[in-house]
């Protein structure tokens, strides 16, 4: 029988925690704060957070909330990166220091917390729900599983503002209605029960739409739920360019890789 | 001129899980000007980590299957307690209201000929539970959340509400404050929904969100409204028990649904001796036949073997599993061995049950599909709450209403999985419903009194006065810790008597709690507050569980072992009129023939 005490070995660190700090009250800028936190290999990023405020400034303020990275709440740059800081284990940071600081392009409302009304403005901009009139033909609408799985790579985000707030184009114009708004657009563009694709793609087909990615691929690194972001938005592109909303000659999306 | 922010409107829902969307939505499409305040984000509330899927039996994965037998399993996990007629209309109206949400877009997985796909589950006769791989809830959610848009409902997000106002009797609205800016905020409604959830967070070792900490329970019961069923807390048999960091992460029964297996240390399937005598008959007595089952359902075809045990109801497999770790037969960790790998293809294991495969592998350098999880119990789901008329869920005080977790009476003694996705649809819709009726039945607003408006902002500025005081987060975990040793998974006198003891001195200290830093954005001050609640709720469910002297379903007794048939007959009702919380015995309603009879069939 497997031990798991035998695999698993604590290689517990002292890190260095650097934490961009604001209160809007007090502060004029953004200043860096530091603080020494014994951290054991299994913590995540999110639990070495919660040392430093439960145990050495219960100032800090910072999002959280299912703390397995399901919700989505704690977004934050971590090292340089985006990610979620419930789904990053100690042992996998690279150095003895934890930079942390709020996510990019999105206003700091106060240490960690940005606000996140235009992320949101963004995405109901693409008609996030399904528009069909028509009467369905039974008791339910049925979709083939083939049908389903065309965009089951779309319905795994979470709204975490990881891919939008990674990608460089937006950061330099915060018109852009960004990666996750495109994600969320292609969930239902092609869903095979929807009938509001023309209305979304003239939407998305604007230079504050999709053609405003230049395919840095941020988006796909920074994605906590690893959905293909850039090719996400390459497909609704390739929509673009061919008019083809055939459901069933669209390019295809691997499930589970 | 009011000194703070006030809004007006015909219907107050306060949650935006699964319950509070459903009743927004529907309470804005009978005409209600609708507010719906969330302390979180929109989006993230607990509804979206529900994993395994919706119970309703659409028959689509077995033809047997009927509203009469989703009743008799939901009544039979109870152990009979449920309110009766909550569990009917559940039953009733839970294929519509998945149908429906299908309709709003939401994605399900699929059987061969496009219908929603169904998957089994412990304690559905029959594979029940409708899903979107193990993220049925972030679905769920997202559909509810872009057919509130769509709506156009007022969504104020990351916005607490306190303490609901009251006009005499009837409910007047709710004090809150802005999360962002610490300022007040005054509601005035003519009706209001609760939609908070649970109170998970009151334990250690907890499946929940950090967001459940009884909000919606003590506002209820502070405005006078009765509580029902609060002794029976649902510890759910399987959530991580290592690394120490995760400990307590949800381990969807999804696992189990599709051919997953407890093991002890030795490798014996110890659930083949823990069948109860309910039960007994309707599950597999070899493993043989229990692998012919899972052999049949990965074949998409009518087993012609009964169900392994592992898929005997929630508080059935916890207890066994505690018990194995207690006589020394458990995993290194502290808990025991549920096993896939043995019983499905790493391809099958991935695609079924992805964000298990990737949770295991990020958090604990596990691979599920070579290697078994170590599992244990897991505080999950609250079977307690508001007492409400089951048609309506409007509670006892006019008003308000109460939907989703922080209702009570639907799930009895125990909750069977599944059964909470499809409970904030069914009654999420009624009290949207009944509160946008009750709105429109009144003339005017009700009034409200500034007098108890400025005693909860001085209450509410408690925490920033004295010069010193003790950190909330020092007094939350020794709530935690002291609630999961006394009044945990098996309870007795000696413990819940300690437990009423150490609450009064947990109050007394969170009578001295001091917040650091200034009033905007500070998780520090929200939990100093939100420490009352889960304090007054915790005391609750420890009354409850003293007065309740046997063992059934979520509460066990270990000083009262046996299930009591007198016991079987009476709700306890919780109540706190003054300074006391107090505890009443109550009759069931009396339940009509044909479900008795319904309840009582044999297969």
């Amino acid at each position: 029988m497997l031990s798991q005490a035998e695999l698993i070995d604590p290689q517990a660190r002292t890190l260095t925690v650097r934490i961009k700090r604001y209160n809007p009250e007090v502060d004029e800028k953004p200043h860096w704060e530091e603080y020494k936190v014994e951290a054991d290999g299994h913590d995540r990023v999110l639990d070495v957070i919660q040392k430093v405020k439960w145990e050495q400034d219960d100032t800090l303020s910072l999002r959280r909330s299912c703390a397995h990275g399901v919700c989505g709440s704690d977004a934050m740059r971590i090292n340089g990166s985006n990610g979620l800081a419930c789904k990053i284990l100690v042992k996998n940071l690279r150095s003895d220091t934890l930079t942390l600081e709020p996510i990019l392009g999105l206003p700091v409302l106060k240490d960690l917390i940005v606000d996140m009304k235009p992320f949101f403005d963004h995405y109901k901009s693409v008609m996030p729900f399904l528009v069909n009139d028509e009467q369905p033909p039974t008791a339910e609408r049925l979709q083939s599983p083939a049908e389903r799985a065309r965009f089951d790579e779309s319905t795994k985000c979470i709204l975490c503002a990881c891919c939008t707030t990674a990608c460089p184009p937006f950061w330099g114009d915060r018109k852009y209605v960004g990666p996750a708004a495109i994600v969320n657009a292609h969930r239902f563009i092609f869903d095979s029960r929807d009938r509001g694709a023309a209305e979304r793609l003239e939407i998305l087909n604007d230079a504050e739409g999709v053609w405003r990615c230049r395919t840095v691929f941020n988006c796909t690194s920074a994605c906590p739920r690893d959905i293909k972001v850039t090719q996400t938005i390459s497909e609704v592109k390739r929509l673009l360019m061919t008019g083809n909303i055939d459901l069933d000659t669209a390019p295809s999306v691997v499930i589970g890789n | 001129m009011n000194k703070y922010e006030q809004h007006e409107y015909d219907v107050m829902v306060v949650g935006a899980g699964g319950a509070g969307l459903r009743a927004a939505i529907e309470a804005s499409a009978h005409g209600a000007k609708t507010a719906l305040v969330c302390k979180s984000l929109l989006g993230k509330a607990h509804t979206v980590m529900a994993e395994g899927g919706v119970a309703a039996a659409l028959a689509s994965a077995d033809a047997r299957d009927s509203w009469q037998v989703h009743f008799r399993d939901t009544m039979r996990g109870g152990n009979f307690l449920n309110q009766w007629r909550m569990a009917q209309l559940h039953a009733q109206e839970a294929p519509d209201r998945v149908r429906e949400l299908q309709e709003w877009g939401a994605v399900f997985d699929r059987t061969k000929d496009g219908g929603i796909l169904q998957r089994n589950f412990g304690g559905h006769t029959y594979p029940r539970l409708a899903h979107v791989g193990d993220r049925t809830g972030l679905e769920m959610i997202r559909t509810l959340q872009d057919k509130g848009i769509h709506q156009g409902i007022d969504v104020f997000m990351e916005c607490t509400i306190r303490s609901l106002l009251k006009d005499g009797d009837r409910v007047a609205g709710g004090f809150g404050y802005w999360r962002e800016t610490g300022r007040f905020v005054l509601f005035n409604a003519k009706a209001v929904v609760l939609a908070t959830g649970g109170i998970g967070r009151c334990w250690e070792i907890s499946s929940n969100s950090w967001e459940y900490t009884a909000d919606g329970h003590a506002m209820a019961m502070w405005a006078g409204a009765d509580l029902v069923d609060m002794e029976f807390i649902q510890f759910h048999p399987t959530g991580m028990v290592w690394p120490p960091s995760v400990r307590g992460t949800l381990i969807t029964e999804g696992v189990r649904g599709e051919g997953g297996v407890l093991k002890n240390k030795d490798g014996e399937r110890f659930m083949f001796r823990n069948i109860p005598e309910m039960f007994r008959g309707d599950y597999a007595e070899t493993e043989e036949e229990a692998d012919r089952w899972v052999a049949s359902v990965i074949a998409n075809e009518r087993p012609d073997a009964r169900r392994p045990p592992e898929l005997l109801k929630r508080d059935v497999v916890a207890r066994a599993i505690r018990r194995e770790v207690i006589a020394g037969r458990g995993s290194p960790h502290g808990g025991v061995f549920l096993d896939i790998a043995s019983k499905r293809t790493p391809e099958e294991i991935v695609r079924k049950l992805p964000g298990m495969y990737h949770q295991f592998k990020e958090l604990a350098d596990v691979d599920i599909t070579k290697d078994p999880m170590e599992v244990g119990p897991t505080c999950h789901y609250m079977m307690g709450g508001v007492r409400v008329n089951p048609e309506t869920q409007e509670s006892t005080v006019p008003g308000l209403f109460a939907a989703g977790e922080v209702s009570g009476g639907m799930h009895g003694a125990n909750r069977l999985g599944g059964n909470s996705l499809s409970d904030l649809l069914v009654f999420g819709k009624r009290a949207g419903e009944f509160a946008a009726k009750h709105a429109k039945g009144m003339d005017s607003f009700p009034s409200i009194n500034q007098g108890e408006v400025e005693s909860f902002a001085r209450e509410a500025l408690g925490p920033f006065d004295p010069a010193e005081g003790e950190n909330p987060y020092t007094i939350h975990e020794d709530l935690r810790t002291m609630m999961q040793r006394r009044v945990g998974i098996v309870r007795s006198e000696d413990d819940l008597r300690f437990a009423l003891e150490e609450l009064g001195r947990l109050r007394e200290r969170a009578g001295r709690v001091k917040s650091g830093g200034n009033i905007q954005y500070n998780p520090g001050w929200h939990l100093a507050l939100d420490l009352w609640n889960m304090i007054d709720i915790s005391e609750a469910v420890t009354r409850a569980a003293l007065t309740r002297t046997e063992s059934r379903g979520g509460h066990t007794r270990e000083d009262f072992p046996e299930t009591d048939k007198e016991w079987g007959k009476r709700n306890l009702v919780i109540r706190k009129p003054g300074d006391e919380i107090i505890v009443a015995e109550e009759p069931l309603a009396p339940m009509p023939e044909d479900l008795q009879a319904l309840v009582n069939k044999a297969d």
